[in-house]
């Protein structure tokens, strides 16, 4: 019973990581509308950039602090040099092209920090593990872990909701074309966008370093984990992401331990189910 | 339509086969293998190409056929043996078919992203099957330490054990299928394949299911994938659980717009072109230490550069074969497209649809009889294209019936409705730009009657269709090409070679000047004699000219039936277009 | 085809043109919808665009507004810039508003944020309109503030769509089809606005299809047939000449 117990919180924190990462590209691909397979090599180079800053800082979070606007800036140039050519072309081409974005990126992660694992200590204020019952202790690191991303999708809900920009996101993603006619220019909601999937991607990795070891793969594993994420939840939806990640981990935990050699084909049986149900996803199209 | 290769290609095609064939003499075992290898991908590219370029389904798992053809090979081969050749091929091919019948099934009820995803989840549901569990040796790959081999009556005539027996075999199997492949798009069931690419809503109009088309396009090249799959594990004798993942997908995508979309052979140049460019960036001999060290960005930049700058890839670099012209089959075939059902009598009963509470059509009757044009008009948001898209079948009823000479065809699909003989045009023309206006009718034609028609028949109405509308000059050109006027004369010979008896035609005039304005008119007025139409129109003056009733909608309600004369006296219609209007109600 | 009489309204020749658009050719893909069309409005004027549906007014407006390729030849000129070519943000921030058929009112926005997202003064700094203004002159958008944009009935969404537009302090506002689908109570309130707009000096183009109720808002009346200007005139020139209507508008 202790194991589940363990297996459902670890779900939990990993449903809120992959949040962090889903609703970046459910943002990219709803008000993009650009299919971008890139966005794992974001959370991966994340990653990495916690790994050298926590290497040169001391502290993970410290290297978080500095590595957002590196991110934000990266993303930004990105779109600039390479995205905003996509949106006229069809879903093949920006597969190739992102495909091959992937090929690149994963290239300049391999001469910037070669392909064994490594680790990233969680800071000394958050490491060991905390008694929850006579039986169970749990890594306080994750539990930080849980709480930070929560309190990131809470920020995420305030900052949709609350302000202008949340309101010109979400009018865009109902209708583009009436924001235009009101005078806001396209090009820049998108670059900004872009911007903040990319820094939500490489967000992710890096609060997620201190908890798997950094290795060349983690940025593909969790691509097709949050397209999973994006089409039970709908795309374009934060809502549906948080929903849909929340289950994902969950399941993918559970699943682990009920059926380990099968674990892996929950979570499409999952996006199966949801797509037979409901075939927009949970919540359809309109961020609310 | 996908074109036979032309002079130059074949010639590069035969030079290409005649170099990999000599490889054993030129190179060696290194080369062999690696030759072999490219040979087993190209015919698993060509098969990502039947539904890429052929049938317009982009699907990013197509490698898990690739692996299921090459773990089948596994599973056929006994410990300490080796398995009888025909048995493994069969086993793969058969195999990554089933899977591809399974996976296919699901994947083509989806479109666009979702079928993306759909395909890619089931590739990595196979791929976590293969690595994760013990089925097949799982993380660590399947050895088959002894390769199949082909023995009759106590000799051995092939064995893959030796590897210039196993390249010649690859070469022709690519030669074999490449032909057997091409032979099948260029057929009906391609045509239609390139139908559905070209417009799967004109198809579905004219009465093709295209579901199981692609369904069946998804297990052919399925099967072939597997093909490949079944002689690439008998390459090296052992089968990693990678081949099934999304990356060799990607790269497969990645060949396929490489070598160009569509051309069938151009896939296999992309398959040949991408190992060879592999294998050069990765050699500091061609490219120096600091490159092949760091290949994959060389090779992720040319990509990028391949496809921004050559949408059509390698294949739009060389010369395309001319088109056989059309031209009129012999004798006057006129008389078997005339002898078929006379105009049907289409009747409306209580026809209603509610989207949510909102009711966009409500409570229609009315009757369109025979050879007869009808108009259906009224203002804005009047329900007139929810209308005829009841009718159609594109959306279901909510309430009421329609019959077409007295049988009751409400509940019947839109593929089925038009196979009754229900042809339809839309406001923007859907049409298959792709192909030329001859190929266009000989697709519809293709539709005609409940049970297919033969090749005389559909060319007798290719050109009956063809010369009733006066595109018989224009009969080789391509639909893209031609002006806004001719392609609605081609959708509505479209619909005539389709032997549809009920036109349902919505705004065919908008757009045409007063000239193609006359000009249709007068071919409705010709069509009339044989065909119910059913016309829906703002042009006032074409609809009094031509139309013998009118029917009027308003906030999906018929307000009025009649005479034009009769419609243009009624008050109720009046106030509906004009508002209030007080001035004018002696007028007139 | 013969044209019926294009008369101009002496009152136009004494304003400067705030509006005066040239050379419209507009296409959907290879079909034509508008063939040359020219297209005035003067200063402080309420134009009428008239004409049956397909005819081309809809496309028109979206040319003005730059979400549609006015053609090679299409000139625009707004005060003293060339606005064709130019990305409707651009248009819009120029002072160019539209209310759209079908309003575009934001389903998952509230009213007060579809109001107060494209908030700013005029190009030329005016700043008159307000949020409170807007909510004074439509007093069930106040009431109903926070409710979402797609729990609005269709009136209210109008006058939603109209206050939203006017938030951005335009100098040329455009509706289209504003009274669509709506009782002839509501059809009334909308205009009684439109008129207390108009009075402020804004320049309005109305695309509707009420005679009545046009007549007496609009100075000019522009006729659209199959995508070519086919009447442009004043009230009394359209009254004394019912075949007119007939012919153009009516069946």
């Amino acid at each position: 019973m202790d194991l589940v117990l363990v297996q459902i919180f670890n779900g939990i924190q990993y449903g809120f990581l992959i949040f962090l990462a889903a609703s970046g590209l459910t943002l990219v691909f709803g008000i993009l509308g650009v299919i971008n397979l890139a966005h794992g090599s974001f959370y991966m180079l994340g990653a990495y950039l916690a790994l050298t800053l926590t290497q040169l800082t001391g502290d993970v979070f410290l290297a978080v602090a500095i590595g957002i606007p590196l991110a934000v800036a990266f993303g930004a140039a990105i779109e600039w040099a390479f995205v905003r050519h996509l949106y006229a072309r069809d879903h093949l081409q920006q597969v190739l092209l992102t495909f091959a974005l992937i090929l690149i990126f994963n290239e300049v992660q391999r001469i910037g920090w070669g392909s064994h694992p490594h680790s990233v200590l969680a800071p000394s204020y958050l490491s060991g593990s905390i008694r929850l019952t006579d039986t169970l202790t749990y890594p306080v690191y994750r539990l930080a872990l849980t709480a930070i991303c929560a309190t990131l999708a809470a920020a995420m809900f305030l900052v949709i909701q609350k302000t202008r920009v949340g309101r010109l996101i979400r009018a865009g993603e109902s209708n583009r074309e009436m924001t235009e006619l009101l005078g806001f220019d396209s090009r820049w909601l998108y670059r900004f966008v872009f911007a903040a999937g990319t820094a939500l991607a490489a967000l992710a990795g890096m609060l997620a370093a201190p908890v798997e070891s950094v290795y060349p793969g983690i940025g593909e594993r969790v691509l097709i984990i949050s397209f999973v994420v994006v089409v039970i939840g709908g795309i374009g939806s934060i809502k549906g992401a948080f929903l849909g990640a929340l289950v994902i981990g969950v399941a993918d935990a559970l699943g682990k331990v009920f059926l380990p050699s099968l674990a892996g084909v929950v979570v499409y049986a999952l996006m199966a189910a949801v797509l037979v149900v409901r075939p927009g996803g949970l919540f359809g199209r309109v961020i609310r | 339509m996908i074109r036979l290769p032309s002079l130059p290609v074949l010639l590069l095609l035969v030079v290409a086969v005649a170099v990999f064939a000599a490889l054993p003499w030129l190179g060696g075992p290194y080369t062999v293998k690696f030759a072999t290898r490219v040979v087993a991908m190209a015919i698993f590219v060509m098969s990502l190409d039947i539904l890429i370029g052929v049938t317009g389904l982009v699907g990013f798992g197509h490698a898990a056929f690739f692996g299921l053809g090459a773990y089948a090979v596994w599973f056929v081969t006994p410990k300490d043996d080796g398995a009888n050749l025909i048995l493994a091929l069969a086993s793969g091919v058969g195999l990554a078919g089933i899977g591809a019948a399974v996976i296919g099934f699901f994947a083509v009820r989806t479109r666009g992203f979702y079928f993306i995803m759909v395909t890619l989840a089931a590739s990595q549901m196979l791929f976590a099957l293969f690595h994760d569990t013990r089925i097949a040796g799982g993380s660590d790959g399947a050895s088959i330490d002894v390769k199949p081999f082909l023995e009759i009556g106590g000799r051995v005539i092939l064995d893959f054990q030796q590897r210039n027996t196993l390249l010649w075999f690859a070469i022709a199997a690519l030669v074999v299928s490449y032909g057997m492949v091409l032979m099948l798009v260029r057929s009906r069931f391609g045509r239609v394949l390139q139908g559905l690419k070209a417009n799967e809503t004109r198809m579905n109009a004219l009465g093709f299911d295209g579901q199981r088309y692609k369904w069946a396009a998804f297990v052919v090249a399925g099967a072939l994938a597997g093909l490949g799959g079944a002689i690439f594990a008998s390459i090296d004798g052992f089968v990693p659980p990678e081949i099934l993942g999304w990356r060799e997908s990607g790269l497969a995508i990645m060949m396929v717009v490489l070598g160009g979309v569509g051309t069938l052979w151009g896939s296999i140049l992309g398959a040949v072109v991408y190992s060879l460019a592999e294998e050069v960036l990765k050699s500091a001999h061609w490219v120096g230490p600091v490159v092949a060290e760091h290949w994959p960005i060389a090779m992720g930049c040319l990509l990028i550069a391949a496809v921004l700058g050559a949408p059509k890839g390698l294949a739009g670099l060389m010369p395309v074969r001319a088109a056989r012209p059309w031209s009129a089959p012999a004798g006057n075939g006129t008389g078997v497209v005339h002898a078929t059902q006379p105009a049907p009598l289409l009747e409306v009963a209580g026809l209603s649809r509610s989207f949510g509470g909102l009711a966009a059509v409500a409570d229609v009757t009315v009757a369109f009889t025979p050879n007869r044009i009808h108009a259906v008009i009224g203002p804005n948001g009047a329900g007139k294209t929810t209308f005829t898209n009841l009718i159609t079948g594109a959306l279901p009823v909510s309430a009421g019936t329609i019959r077409l000479d007295h049988d009751d065809i409400t509940a019947l699909s839109a593929a089925a409705k038009a196979r009754r003989g229900i042809g339809r045009s839309f406001q923007r023309t859907n049409i298959l730009l792709a192909m030329t206006v001859a190929e266009n009718c000989a697709v519809a034609a293709q539709a005609r009657g409940s049970a297919g028609a033969s090749r005389a028949e559909e060319d007798a109405a290719v050109a009956w269709a063809l010369s009733a509308v006066g595109l018989v000059d224009r009969a080789d050109r391509v639909a893209s090409t031609l002006s806004h006027g001719e392609q609605r004369q081609l959708e509505i010979a479209m619909l005539m070679a389709s032997g549809a008896r009920l036109l349902i035609l919505d705004e065919p005039l908008a757009g045409s000047g007063p000239e193609e304005t006359a000009r249709l008119t007068a071919l409705l007025r010709e069509l009339a004699s044989d065909h119910t139409i059913l016309l829906v129109e703002h042009d006032m003056d074409a609809v009094f000219a031509c139309a013998d009733t009118v029917s009027v909608l308003v906030n999906g309600r018929l307000i009025a039936h009649g005479t034009p004369d009769e419609i243009r006296r009624d008050a109720g219609v009046r106030e509906a277009y004009l508002g209030r209007f007080a001035g004018l109600e002696d007028a007139a | 085809m013969t044209l019926a009489l294009v008369k101009t309204p002496a009152e136009a020749a004494t304003r400067p043109p705030l509006l005066e658009a040239r050379g419209i050719a507009t296409s959907h893909g290879r079909t034509p919808c508008l063939r040359d069309v020219a297209f005035t409005v003067g200063a402080g004027e309420t134009v009428s665009l008239l004409g049956r549906n397909g005819m081309g007014k809809t496309t028109l407006l979206r040319t003005l507004t730059g979400l549609a390729a006015g053609g090679p030849n299409a000139s625009i000129r707004f005060r003293d810039a060339e606005l064709a070519g130019a990305r409707p943000a651009a248009i819009a921030r120029a002072g160019i508003a539209l209310v759209p058929e079908g309003r575009g009112i934001f389903p998952n926005l509230t009213v007060l944020e579809n109001l107060t997202l494209p908030a700013r003064p005029g190009p030329s700094g005016k700043r008159e309109w307000t949020l409170p203004r807007i909510f004074d002159l439509f007093p069930r958008l106040a009431e109903r503030r926070d409710n979402w944009g797609d729990q609005l009935s269709g009136g209210e969404q109008q006058m939603l769509s109209i206050g939203r537009a006017l938030m951005t302090n335009p100098d040329l506002l455009m509706l289209d089809e504003a009274t669509e689908g709506l009782a002839p109570k509501v059809r009334d309130e909308i205009w009684a606005t439109i008129r207390v707009v108009a009075a402020t000096g804004m320049s309005i183009v109305v695309v509707d299809k009420n005679l009545d109720d046009l007549f007496d808002l609009a100075d000019r009346h522009v006729i659209l047939a199959k995508g070519e200007v086919v009447f442009e005139g004043s009230t009394a020139d359209l009254k004394g000449d019912p075949d007119l209507v007939h012919r153009w508008l009516g069946v």
